[in-house]
């Protein structure tokens, strides 16, 4: 489409203009005269308006434009928003047959839910795919306008058309008595006062002050790209790392893929007591408090599991707590969850001579990595097998059915005064209810009349009581994207506290001409230009400065 | 920047785009789900002890075809088929496979009382607090991961196998050394 782009003054203006660059002539033919101008972007031309686009350019312009941009943004918020219907897959530690979790809890939505792939959407490709384009439409569409917008605001022409003048919000025409030239001197001071910037030239003026608020938006995009750019680097593995480890009260856990151990030195829980709840809660367990106190080391020597004993180093040491965590050169320990489940961890029996009555020990027998030998009195006991849950498998033979010590024993074979030379076998359980439940007085027929091995009063068994869940993350990203933010922030509110104010003003023998601008705050803008002509000497009524349009 | 500047600025900002767009929408794409080694990658490596005391690493038995089986004591099935896994050891040793049996964290004692008597030849590994296994991220056992002479996964098999199982995949191995 051919567009007669050179104005009447003589300015050949590029094209996509809507007020000429040097005048500020309207270049639209077609709107009514009287109506008010479009001001945005001063009617400059985006950067990238061409009469005969490439393939490049029109790739260029559809990232331009900023109605795509908007309708962009609010898919990407529709699509953000399903993503909260249910939880994400990444909100539960295990990923194993989530798509069952997803049907049994929420039903067929749930299942459709799962199968769509919504249960992840924010790691979802398409969802990715919107952030990118936004991405790519913020640097386009800032760049297509903060250029332009620049050269038009550095190069003002002072002396404006009458017509661009008398098309603004705010305008003015009225007669000057006396001396124009000191009419205007005394309308530049009343500006001056209230801190515009001003410049005379040829019977002109421009007013001017705040012009840096118009930069405000760019530099919160500028914020944003910085802000994605962190996010996209939290993709990076070495950047971030969010994962879990289980620690049993006591126990030192190596947190996988670094170099670091973490040690639950103690964990407490504490409960509210009764008087201290609401009638509503009574009688319910609310936590007050868990506690794990963790030591970190890091790992100088050993580090395989192959090398055995590694050589550990402390480097911190916190009582984690909720919102609590231990920090560590970018790493940081948060409380997530615990577990109550006793876990047996050593028994401290003795050995009972049934013939004497004589009791002998107590030894510690560890329920993982025993010792296999042990001195009591006058026996021997060698340990021969262990079980970690004891079983009788299909061909009668024990087994241990699983690796966890829920329900341990111990085969010792036994030397000593009384027994045969070659020792005599025993099968001990440390738990009550296993020696019940598999009759271990049955088991060890013979021996049992001579010799007993048991304990001797809860004191001498110790249990593993509580095991903590601390949720590991590394993020250093986040320093960047604070930056971001903070950068955005800053140009939200230099676009939002400050505006940019314009007041043209063109003498025209005895006549006086006036139009001003501003994106906000009209009321203002008026009073100021009001108070101008008041000390010029042309008393106005701020509001008969209205040009129509109803905005403050 | 006017005129001839433009398009060398349009191609740049694409470009960028491109790059790290495509790498954020890639990792999406690509990201395995459940967190299994899957066939084509490179299995995780280890450093193991072996129950006679050497030290083995995965990359130790590279240019070999390996199966890399994950057992415990407490776990019926893989007790059942590490014989099998013998006697096929035993049959394509001579074509260079290895078979590597690592242990699910049990205690020394139990995996002693357990080997002893079942003349198992192929090597046990000792993995210390479930380290390997998380690494590799095992869901159920047994699991056993099948690997190329060139050190890329073939198979992940999760549950027992039965010997036929495991020669037709053995048999896949050697033929690709």
């Amino acid at each position: 489409m051919f567009q007669n782009t050179k104005c009447e003054c003589g300015h050949q203006n590029p094209a996509g203009t809507v007020l000429c660059e040097a005048c500020g002539r309207s270049l639209d033919e077609g709107g009514a005269a009287e109506e008010l101008l479009e001001m945005r972007y001063d009617g400059a031309a985006r950067r990238s308006q061409k009469s005969h686009p490439s393939v490049l350019d029109r790739i260029w312009n559809f990232f331009s434009s900023v109605k795509i941009a908007v309708y962009m943004i609010v898919i990407t918020l529709i699509g953000a928003s399903l993503g909260t219907i249910y939880p994400q897959e990444n909100t539960f530690l295990t990923t194993q047959d989530l798509g069952d979790y997803y049907r049994d809890t929420y039903g067929l939505s749930g299942e459709i839910y799962y199968a769509l792939g919504l249960s992840h959407t924010f790691e979802s490709w398409w969802f990715v795919s919107l952030l990118v384009l936004i991405g790519t439409s913020l640097v386009v569409c800032s760049l297509d306008r903060v250029l332009p917008l620049y050269r038009a605001l550095n190069k003002q022409q002072i002396r404006k058309h009458e017509s661009f003048l008398l098309r603004q919000r705010a305008a003015y025409r009225g007669d000057i008595e006396g001396d124009p030239e000191a009419w205007t001197d005394r309308f530049e001071q009343a500006a001056r006062k209230r801190r515009y910037k001003v410049i005379r030239k040829d019977g002109a003026l421009l007013a001017e002050k705040h012009r840096f608020s118009r930069w405000g938006p760019y530099i919160n995009h500028i914020g944003l790209i910085v802000f994605l750019l962190a996010v996209l680097a939290r993709a990076v593995p070495a950047w971030q790392m969010d994962q879990y480890v289980t620690i049993p009260e006591g126990d030192t856990v190596r947190i996988e893929d670094t170099n670091y151990f973490v040690k639950n030195e103690k964990f407490t829980v504490e409960f509210y007591g009764d008087e201290e709840l609401p009638a509503e809660l009574k009688g319910t367990l609310r936590a007050k408090l868990y506690r794990t106190d963790a030591v970190l080391y890091e790992c100088r020597s050993g580090c395989t599991a192959a090398s055995g004993q590694p050589e550990l180093v402390e480097v911190a040491r916190h009582p984690i707590e909720v919102n609590s965590p231990l920090e560590y050169d970018g790493l940081k320990l948060y409380q997530f969850d615990f577990d109550n489940k006793a876990v047996l961890r050593e028994v401290k029996p003795v050995v009972i001579d049934k013939a004497t009555g004589e009791t002998y020990g107590p030894f510690t027998l560890k329920m993982r990595d025993p010792e296999t030998t042990f001195e009591v009195g006058p026996y021997r006991l060698e340990l021969k097998q262990n079980f970690m849950e004891f079983a009788i498998g299909e061909d009668g033979n024990p087994i241990t059915k699983s690796r966890d010590p829920k329900a341990p024993a111990f085969i010792f074979m036994v030397y000593g005064p009384g027994l045969d030379e070659k020792g005599e076998p025993y099968i001990y359980f440390p738990m009550q209810k296993d020696k019940a439940a598999f009759s271990q007085d049955k088991l060890n027929a013979a021996i049992a009349d001579r010799l007993e091995i048991k304990v001797n009063g809860m004191e001498n068994v110790s249990f593993v009581e509580y095991t903590t869940f601390l949720n590991v993350r590394k993020d250093l990203a986040m320093p960047y994207i604070w930056v971001g933010l903070g950068i955005s922030m800053l140009g939200l509110v230099m676009g939002a506290y400050w505006h940019h104010r314009r007041i043209w003003l063109r003498v025209d023998g005895s006549r006086a001409t006036i139009g001003a601008h501003t994106n906000k705050n009209w009321y203002g803008m008026r009073a100021d230009l009001a108070a101008a002509l008041k000390a010029a000497g042309n008393e106005t009524d701020p509001k008969s400065l209205d040009n129509g349009g109803n905005r403050t | 920047m006017k005129g001839a500047a433009r398009k060398p600025v349009q191609i740049l900002i694409f470009l960028g785009v491109l790059l790290l767009g495509g790498y954020a929408i890639g990792k999406t794409l690509f990201a395995s789900k459940d967190g299994l080694p899957m066939p084509g990658d490179k299995p995780p490596e280890f450093t193991l002890s072996t129950l006679d005391g050497r030290t083995v690493s995965l990359s130790d038995y590279e240019g070999k075809p390996v199966v890399l089986n994950f057992w415990g004591s407490f776990c019926p099935p893989c007790v059942k088929e590490m014989p099998e896994f013998q006697r096929q050891y035993d049959k394509w040793k001579s074509e260079g496979l290895e078979v590597l049996a690592v242990n699910l964290s049990e205690d020394n004692l139990t995996v002693r009382n357990f080997v002893a008597g079942k003349n198992l030849t192929y090597p046990i590994l000792r993995d210390v607090d479930k380290e390997t296994e998380r690494r590799y991220r095992l869901r159920s056992y047994p699991t056993t991961f099948f690997i190329r002479p060139d050190g890329k996964l073939e198979e992940v098999y999760q549950g027992g196998m039965t010997e036929q199982d495991i020669e037709e995949r053995v048999l896949k191995l050697i033929e690709e050394s």
